[in-house]
């Protein structure tokens, strides 16, 4: 055997040193690869990116309270009773002296001016309670202080500052008739949340006429991960008509609205990939007829047609595996981190940035060595029927 | 043309090289002719709205209500043809993931102000006659099945009833088509009126306005007049052309044109390479006819002509076959039951095509006919 | 059967099919080579010589007939048993020298003992009495396209002597050559015959080349015509 794979092993040799004779060849069934990939990746990178955040977002230990079917906290909307009523459930977390640990929230929409094309967007603007900021992880002001209740003060997240224009500390802003004050920046380590501005929620619920009413809750769980408790008190319960879910399991919901882009983007590469498949047929006939020669050599000499099979076949997957490098490093350089926002579930816009990760590099591999795979296979098979007596037939 | 045959010949020597190439161009037609579709389906709100027709939304916010008793005040502003008011309903139809655009509005104006969607006189007086009647788009009464005549339940994400409900009863009263293929046919209209008197939130705010004007250039001053009107009041009022509010609404979800623009161009440019080094090999390896041909007396212009025609014939052939392809897909996504804006592949697209038929002809063949041009006889029959 | 007969054809038949028409290269064609044996064969073009030496060299499949290589049937192996059996037994050289052009002049030589299993450093000492042999030590990390003609046929001699078969198989071996440089080539062949007991079987159109074989065999329309030119 040993004979077997060293027969295989120099051909293989043999047909990737004889690359550079093809070079253009080579190189456009490697563009082409590289394209197909870097397309895959972008698309994929935009839908893991925003996937990623919303599921940052949410954690098990915090259960999201909203009014049943609202399917965002924007629709939701309940009255001070209501978030007095569910504030007694049992399985939520008590604080040191005994009260439950919730937050009520609302949920408003402001425009902001879109860095990246100058037009006025949705940005969410949350009323909140000190209590609130007690239920976000990793929550830190990076920059000011935090509102102080009762004034037109807001704190906004880095997300906002990064995509929108004048949001910047120390600036007025105006809503309406009324003027607030940014004297804070905050981070919530990369969620979804940093796309939102905070401000006291009794001030909001008075500047925008909500009244006493909220739209939200956010509550502890005595157990993470166990809604039961908040469920079964909320069925048990004709008044309340209400969702209970953990906050991870909300964010997670919302973060597949661009599933339908990371298939959007298969469908698109495949499609591409056939293209680019037939640049690498085209690649390999041409290979395998320029190299027809040598093969027919290498047969008289005794080497079997399985070696020239294997060689051909090498060579393509070397070229589209180069290919697939390539295409990923760029769709790393180009998209990996780049900060974009869309339209989210609430109507508003979700900062997120593009995530190329390991998996999707091996998904964009895969693509690659599939387009090499059938991109050599026949060229591979004609490779090893080329007739022996070539080798005596003149001609350079 | 005297030498079609030997071009026809010449393309068709190594008919899987041929078939290669014509693919290769045919995916990235089809690739161009869809995706130019979708992009025009999405621009279509832009390039359809109406010059003479404004919108009034609340200033801090379109989602932002305005109290209803503006409606009157916007009517008697000088050059206003009529003025309707929207409210977004957040309608859903049986499960909370089907949600769809529902609005209640003032049937009669509405149907004014929005003359693009058509429906007969009789089904108009039909709809203004039953309180609980709604008007579907043609798309949307496909996807979940509706007939004209049936009476749906429709719940709503945002309001619920005094009761308690959050579902509707509805008579589906009419379906509308677009004047336009490319109308929004994706919305349902019901009565106000309905919606006012048995939601429970509170009643009397409307969400936004639509307004026409008597003439575009009226705009400037209608805006103007309007904004006015409410300024410094609780609710100011931001008035702007639909055309504005439509394309920044797009904006919200992202650059889609940048996104599908840039992977046509992607597409264009990997055939490029593909077919253009195809190409500039095939020549060379004639090299030797086209020696012979040139000592026969075959000018260098001529050849230098039939190796461009060939590469444009490549790309006639691979681009029509790809866009008429793009025509199949597009049909496809029309007929498949999801609330999609309805693509068009028009004229437009084709004349598009036929530019990047032959910019891509000629970029892939000038090289390899440059070469052909200047190929000496003695090195051509010389090299063996 | 005699021990020294090394090759025998027995009533070789070889036919194509080109269309309508049936060619007939060979028709009931017998042929023995000896041992030792420098053998020439001569024709116009399309005499069907070329085709002789392909099925000599288990490259073509006669029609009908039986090949006889050293006491055993060729003509009924597979392509990969052949293919083996050319590895241990056959030296081919070609008229336009077939190296490899991304290999050096060492590594060309190389190449049929990859099919052994010798180790490295026997590989290593093979190839260097082979270039020895042809005299071209000096030339052993030359590219092929830094040589000349001459010097090209003899890494291709080499590569083809490397594996010490007992037959070498020529194709033209100085067609494509100048005289002189063809001389040297031809003086090679028939010091390998000579000294090295190789049996070579060379296909040429060049009565000058022929002169160096020990016998020369004409053939003319699929059969030899007995012309027997003085070596």
């Amino acid at each position: 055997m040993r004979g077997f794979f060293s027969q295989i092993w120099t051909v293989v040799v043999m047909n990737v040193l004889s690359l550079p004779r093809r070079l253009w060849m080579s190189l456009a069934a490697i563009f082409a690869v590289s394209v197909v990939v870097a397309v895959l990746l972008a698309f994929l990178a935009m839908a893991k990116g925003f996937e990623q955040t919303l599921a940052g977002t949410g954690t098990d230990r915090i259960a999201i309270i909203t009014r049943t079917g609202s399917q965002s906290e924007l629709n939701s909307s309940m009255s001070r009773d209501t978030v007095n009523l569910v504030a007694t459930a049992p399985g939520i977390a008590r604080d040191a002296g005994g009260d439950p640990v919730y937050s009520a929230e609302l949920y408003v929409i402001v425009d902001g001016i879109k860095r990246s094309n100058q037009l006025k967007a949705n940005i969410p603007m949350r009323g909140i309670s000190p209590r609130g900021f007690g239920l976000r992880e990793q929550l830190e002001i990076v920059e000011g202080r935090q509102f102080e209740p009762g004034r037109n003060e807001i704190v906004v997240g880095e997300g906002v500052l990064r995509q929108f224009e004048g949001f910047e500390l120390g600036r007025e802003i105006r809503f309406g008739k009324t003027n607030w004050e940014v004297v804070g920046v905050f981070s919530t380590g990369g969620s979804a949340f940093e796309s939102e501005l905070w401000a006291d929620a009794p001030t909001v619920q008075s500047q925008f006429q909500r009244g006493s009413s909220f739209q939200t809750v956010r509550l502890r769980l005595e157990t993470p991960g166990d809604v039961q408790p908040i469920l079964e008190f909320v069925e048990n319960d004709p008044q309340l008509i209400l969702d209970v879910e953990t906050e991870a399991d909300f964010f997670a919901n919302q973060g597949r609205a661009l599933t339908g882009i990371a298939i959007f983007g298969w469908i698109l590469s495949v499609v591409m990939g056939l293209g680019a498949l037939a640049g690498a047929l085209n690649t390999m006939y041409t290979s395998v007829a320029a190299r027809a020669r040598e093969i027919a050599t290498l047969r008289a000499i005794g080497f079997s047609n399985i070696s020239a099979f294997m060689g051909t076949l090498a060579e393509s997957l070397l070229l589209s595996v180069l290919g697939g490098l390539a295409g990923a490093i760029a769709a790393w350089l180009f998209f990996d981190g780049f900060s974009a926002s869309t339209l989210g579930a609430s109507f508003t816009q979700v900062v997120f940035t593009f995530e190329l990760t390991p998996e999707l590099f091996r998904d964009g591999i895969v693509l690659a060595v599939a387009i090499g795979l059938i991109g050599g296979l026949f060229p591979a098979w004609r490779a090893a029927r080329v007739p022996v007596v070539t080798a005596f037939q003149g001609g350079e | 043309m005297k030498d079609v045959y030997l071009i026809l010949k010449n393309l068709t020597r190594k008919p899987l090289r041929l078939f290669l190439t014509v693919f290769a161009t045919f995916i990235a037609f089809m690739i161009f002719g869809t995706l130019t579709a979708f992009q025009q389906a999405f621009d279509a709100g832009v390039d359809l709205a109406a010059d003479d027709r404004l919108v009034v939304v609340n200033k801090i916010n379109f989602t932002q209500t305005l109290p209803i008793a503006y409606v009157n005040r916007v009517r008697a502003v000088e050059d206003v043809v009529a003025v309707t008011h929207l409210n977004w309903f957040g309608g859903y139809y049986q499960e909370p993931r089907a949600q769809f655009a529902m609005f209640a509005v003032d049937a009669e104006n509405f149907l004014t102000v929005y003359d693009e969607l058509v429906i007969t006189d009789a089904e108009r007086a039909a709809w203004i006659a039953n309180r609980q009647g709604l008007i579907a788009g043609k798309s949307i009464a496909e996807s979940f099945g509706w007939q004209a005549g049936e009476r749906i339940p429709v719940n709503s994400n945002i309001f619920s009833q005094r009761d308690g409900r959050t579902d509707w009863d509805f008579d589906v009263v009419a379906i509308y088509e677009g004047a336009d293929p490319q109308t929004d046919t994706n919305s349902v209209y019901f009565h106000y009126e309905y919606f006012n008197e048995t939601q429970s939130f509170g009643g009397d705010f409307i969400g936004f306005m639509g307004v026409r004007t008597t003439d575009p250039e009226r705009n400037e001053a209608v805006i103007a007049a309007i904004d006015d009107l409410f300024a410094n009041s609780p609710a100011e009022t931001e008035t702007v052309p639909e055309k504005a509010f439509n394309k920044a609404f797009i904006e919200q979800i992202g650059n889609l044109s940048l996104i599908l623009t840039s992977v046509v161009l992607a597409a264009f440019f990997v055939i490029l390479v593909i077919v253009g080094n195809s190409m500039i090999l095939s020549i060379r390896e004639r090299t030797r006819e086209i020696g012979v041909m040139k000592t026969l007396g075959f000018t260098s212009g001529r050849i230098f002509r039939m190796v461009l025609v060939e590469s444009l014939l490549i790309a006639l052939i691979g681009g029509m076959l790809g866009v008429a392809a793009a025509g199949l897909m597009v049909s496809l996504v029309n007929q498949a039951p999801i609330q999609l804006p309805v693509l068009v592949l028009g004229g437009s697209v084709w004349t598009q095509a036929l530019l990047y038929v032959a910019v891509l002809g000629f970029i892939t063949g000038i090289v390899p006919a440059m070469n052909a041009l200047r190929l000496n006889i003695i090195t051509a029959l010389s090299r063996s | 059967m005699s021990d020294d007969i090394l090759f025998d054809l027995r009533g070789i038949s070889k036919k194509f099919v080109k269309g309508n028409d049936t060619i007939t290269v060979f028709e009931n064609l017998d042929m023995s080579i000896a041992r030792g044996d420098f053998l020439a064969i001569m024709g116009p073009s399309g005499s069907g010589k070329t085709t002789l030496l392909n099925m000599l060299g288990g490259v073509d499949q006669p029609t009908s007939g039986e090949v006889v290589f050293d006491g055993k049937r060729v003509d009924t192996l597979s392509e990969n048993q052949l293919a083996a059996w050319r590895a241990n037994n056959v030296g081919f050289i070609f008229q336009f020298y077939n190296l490899m052009p991304m290999l050096n002049a060492e590594r060309n030589v190389e190449l049929p003992l990859l099919l052994t299993r010798l180790g490295r450093g026997q590989r290593k000492k093979n190839v260097a009495a082979a270039l020895e042999l042809v005299s071209l030590s000096d030339r052993a990390k030359h590219m092929p396209k830094e040589l000349s003609g001459g010097q090209q046929q003899r890494v291709a001699i080499a590569r083809a002597l490397v594996s010490d078969p007992k037959l070498l198989l020529c194709d033209e071996p100085t067609g494509d050559l100048d005289r002189q440089t063809a001389d040297e080539i031809l003086e090679m062949l028939t010091l390998l015959n000579r000294d090295y007991g190789k049996t070579i079987i060379m296909v040429t159109h060049d009565p000058e080349a022929a002169k160096y074989a020990k016998r020369t065999v004409h053939l003319d329309k699929g059969e030899f015509v007995a012309k027997e030119l003085a070596a």
